[in-house]
């Protein structure tokens, strides 16, 4: 059974930051629709990688950087 | 005959049901992977007249246009809209007009971005160099796209063949892909009797 204070600290604590987007996120994040996502990839404006399954994910720091270069 | 029945695999129940689970899923990329087809389509099927349009307005009317300033600091006069964020721009240099095609991309937070995609003197090679790219483009996204798909069956039917289904997910991009391309190619040599 969980204290009070248990409680409180695990429904306060900061949220995990994520390592990689999926194109959806990526879009959303950047306020763009995914052909432009895309275009920004085949560009080499926005890196990506490849997952194991061969999806591209777009990994935190690009996406920031992307917007702290304009 | 026999060899090329075989390959018809009636699909059961449950890939019946995964391929409109999947279309479903993926019904907004589809529709924008669709839709960007379509664009690419008509400026490859109106390449010439497009072409025409955008040299005569940078003959024509150059003092009128507006001026486009990219990000690298070169400013560009416009001529033409290819599609909500794309256009067909020039400049003169030393006498002689050189044709961009310029994207001006609007993210979050109020950054723009203006990029010169592609560049040249003579705009039907620009244009087909920015008709390529985006071919490109259609390709990342197909193959990401049924990578995606794949992954997505694999979670929700574990264990299970959904090959029939990812396949015929795919050959439907590729075909709307190839479409444009065979579009194109009927375009640029005229029609063949």
């Amino acid at each position: 059974m969980a204290t009070d204070n248990e409680t409180i600290q695990a429904t306060t604590s900061p949220p995990v930051e994520r390592l990689a987007y999926s194109i959806e996120e990526a879009a959303q994040m950047l306020g763009i629709n995914y052909h432009s996502i895309y275009r920004l990839i085949q560009r080499g404006k926005l890196k990506a990688c490849r997952a194991l399954r061969g999806k591209l994910l777009i990994s935190r720091d690009e996406l920031l950087k992307l917007l702290k270069s304009e | 005959m026999r060899h090329i029945m075989n390959h018809y695999q009636k699909p059961t129940v449950q890939q019946e049901q995964a391929a409109v689970e999947v279309k479903t899923a993926f019904a907004e990329h589809l529709n924008q992977f669709n839709a960007s087809c379509d664009a690419v389509r008509d400026i490859e099927g109106n390449q010439s007249s497009i072409a025409n349009e955008a040299f005569k307005s940078a003959l024509l009317s150059h003092k009128q246009n507006k001026i486009i300033q990219t990000d690298d600091e070169m400013e560009w006069r416009h001529d033409l809209d290819l599609s909500k964020i794309s256009s067909i721009c020039h400049r003169r240099i030393a006498g002689q007009i050189e044709f961009a095609v310029v994207e001006s991309l609007s993210l979050k937070h109020g950054t723009e971005m203006k990029d010169v995609l592609n560049r040249g003197d003579n705009v039907r090679k620009v244009l087909q160099g920015f008709i390529r790219d985006q071919r490109q483009v259609l390709r990342l996204w197909k193959d990401d796209l049924n990578a995606r798909v794949k992954e997505h069956l694999a979670e929700k039917y574990p264990g299970q063949d959904m090959s029939l289904v990812a396949d015929s997910f795919e050959y439907k991009m590729t075909r709307a892909i190839s479409e444009t391309y065979v579009h194109a190619q009927s375009q640029s040599h005229g029609m063949r009797v």
